[in-house]
């Protein structure tokens, strides 16, 4: 199935990918498929744009400035933040029964954060311009220039850190630096991500350092989800078939208690913000009631976080794979609704327009919106394939994964 | 150094949007676009209800949080002390959008504000501007956010800075009934009907609209936001400035 030796030059990369895309495997055809999707994703934005340019988006100066694209790259920005954090359990903070996951974390770390950034680059209107106008600007009062300054350092840290672990370095102390180093910035691009929404005093809903600290902690819970479910789908969704190590994590209620755990706290993090936006009589904070009324957010709550929290409590269930699957999954799920009802949702309450805009804001995704958010999902699972058919990416300090293992390493 | 500022007297406007007309006009904008609008609310519920009307231009802030938050320093405060875009420098990432607490900011690529037809296809342009309007006025200075804009950018009031930057040194008030000033105020003041609005320097004690700030107790909007607008308004007896966003009230 995988291959022993693993690829580290452009070209060898090249030819894997073209090696795969003629492979009739399970992972060849994800590959091709979301290949497919990604190009047509692709053509219809770039059509949409050359033609009728950005007038094609559903946002408006009256009022939903940033609409389903910025949301669907908050939740890859935060989704590679919190594969980090979930790759640090082992690689940082040595909690060895984690290291089965610890590649496959790093390597969705720096496919998620290339797929976020894409959709963001096609959102803004001039996206070369960046390149000058930032570094000859250095605005450092803006939280959005220390966002990007932070997830570049954090991309860079992360492909340096996948890289020492292909050479099969994961515990020499430069290694360790990269880890470490690596943590801290995820930790700081998802925080200041926060504070691009958390420091806007005239948007309430969004208003104060909470924000910073919400997505710190949202983000490990999506990365958690997409860890399990891109490690199940590695090996079919057949737990038999994953080596032996990890086998041991999965069927071990370790990880299920570290997820229990962070969908706890988001859902006293999600109850505590809309308790004080649904009591608090502060102008522009309307936008919470009219979310409460949005079925969407009731699925979020209690089929994406609630349903998924008592799975995972429960000794029975929480070790079953199918249950683990379908938290992932419906977790995943949730925290897309909870980035789209974050952004969009403080910008519901118009500024200052009077009886020109005097409601709340209506907002629906366009196409081309939705056509960036499938880019974006279609270029994560392109990377992805690829990467579980040519790197090792279950590898461990102690071996290749693949090899089968006499002696299975003892959780804890 | 001047510290240009506005002073708009709501006891004499009467809402009849020449101020809006003006501006579009003198800045081509498209339709809907308004930098200057008159913004129209209701106070109260029925039985005593009041529609009201208030004109807002841009504030140009002493502390914009609009240009605190530009990660490119696209938007900045220039040394007169007006608000403006540089729509070269502009990525179009609408964070000063998200910032403005006054909603006086457009993103230049956008469905028509009005229904239709669109008006940057009838008249389609060839060279960079995102249109190209029949009433082009003369001054065009990117650097400064003035003319027609390219596309994907962000645009905005600029106190008319191709006006105002011409005014001779030292100015303190720019009356449009002085002949030799009149070319040099914001075009909503020059045409103003009732003569609501004052244009000159916020720094100067001695102009008029320092004065008038102090005698009639001028006041700002929403200034619990400490964005600080360089914009008064006289509230007298027959106005008020909002002291929120005016929507209905929270049903309990």
């Amino acid at each position: 199935m995988r291959n022993k030796t693993e690829p580290q030059t452009l070209g060898e990369l090249l030819a894997a990918s073209v090696a795969l895309a003629k492979d009739p495997s399970a992972a060849g055809r994800w590959f091709l498929g979301s290949m497919a999707v990604l190009a047509a994703s692709f053509a219809f934005v770039l059509y949409q744009l050359v033609a009728v340019g950005h007038a094609s988006f559903n946002t408006s100066s009256d009022g939903v400035n940033w609409g389903m694209a910025i949301s669907t790259y908050v939740f890859f920005a935060l989704t590679s933040s919190g594969l980090t954090m979930i790759a640090s359990l082992a690689t940082v903070f040595g909690f060895k029964q984690f290291y089965p996951i610890a590649k496959r974390c790093i390597f969705l770390g720096i496919i998620t954060l290339v797929a976020g950034f894409s959709v963001l680059a096609l959102e803004l209107g001039h996206p070369f311009r960046m390149l000058w106008t930032i570094p000859t600007g250095m605005q450092v009062m803006s939280p959005m220039f220390w966002m990007g300054v932070f997830y570049a350092i954090d991309l860079v840290l992360l492909i340096i850190k996948f890289w020492l672990m292909l050479k099969g370095d994961w515990d020499s102390p430069l290694s360790h630096q990269v880890g470490n180093a690596g943590f801290v910035a995820a930790i700081l691009a998802s925080g200041m991500l926060g504070l691009v929404f958390g420091s806007m005093a005239m948007r309430p809903m969004w208003y104060g350092s909470f924000a910073s600290i919400y997505f710190i902690l949202t983000a490990a819970l999506s990365g958690a989800a997409a860890i399990i479910v891109t490690t199940y789908m590695a090996y079919d969704f057949d737990r038999k078939q994953m080596p032996a190590e990890l086998k041991t994590l999965a069927s071990s209620n370790q990880f299920t208690k570290v997820f229990a755990a962070l969908i706890g706290i988001t859902l006293v993090m999600i109850v505590t913000r809309f308790w004080t936006g649904l009591w608090s009589n502060m102008d522009g904070l309307e936008g919470f009631n009219m979310l409460l009324r949005d079925p969407l957010f009731h699925v979020e709550i209690w089929v994406g976080l609630v349903l998924p929290f008592f799975m995972m409590l429960s000794p029975n269930s929480g070790l079953n794979k199918t249950s683990q699957l379908v938290a992932a999954f419906l977790v995943l799920g949730a925290m897309f609704i909870n980035r789209y009802e974050f952004v969009i949702g403080g910008q519901l309450v118009p500024m200052f327009k009077g009886n020109w805009t005097n409601s709340l804001i209506a907002y629906t995704p366009s196409a081309i919106e939705w056509a960036l958010t499938v880019l974006g999902v279609a270029m994560a699972l392109a990377c992805y394939a690829y990467g579980e058919k040519v790197f090792d990416l279950s590898s461990t300090p102690s071996g290749k994964a693949a090899e089968p293992s006499g002696a299975v390493r003892a959780a804890g | 150094m001047a510290k240009w500022g506005m002073v708009i007297d709501l006891e004499k406007c009467t809402g009849c949007q020449a101020c809006t007309t003006a501006c579009s006009m003198e800045n081509s904008r498209l339709p809907g676009e308004h930098w200057q609008d008159v913004i129209f609310y209701n106070e109260g519920e029925h039985p005593s209800a009041q529609m009201k009307w208030f004109p807002r231009p841009c504030m140009h802030c002493e502390n914009p949080s609009c240009v605190a938050v530009c990660p490119t320093r696209a938007t900045y405060k220039a040394e007169d002390g007006q608000v403006l875009v540089d729509w070269e420098r502009c990525i179009g990432c609408k964070y000063c959008m998200i910032a403005c607490p006054y909603g006086v900011r457009f993103y230049t690529e956008e469905k028509p504000a009005y229904g239709g037809p669109d008006a940057k296809r009838v008249f389609a342009a060839d060279d960079g501007h995102s249109w190209s309007p029949p009433w082009k006025g003369p001054a065009e200075d990117w650097k400064h956010g003035v003319g027609v804009q390219p596309s994907d950018v962000v645009s905005k009031c600029t106190f008319c800075y191709h006006r105002v930057a011409k005014a001779p040194k030292g100015t303190a008030d720019l009356d449009p009934q002085n002949p030799a000033l009149r070319e040099f105020t914001p075009a909503c003041v020059v045409t103003c009907p009732p003569g609501a609005r004052m244009f000159g320097d916020l720094s100067n004690p001695n102009s008029e609209i320092a004065k008038a700030i102090g005698n009639k107790n001028g006041v700002r909007l929403l200034d619990q936001l400490g964005n600080k607008p360089q914009v008064y308004y006289l509230t007298g007896e027959g106005g008020a400035v909002p002291a929120n966003r005016s929507l209905p009230p929270k049903k309990a």
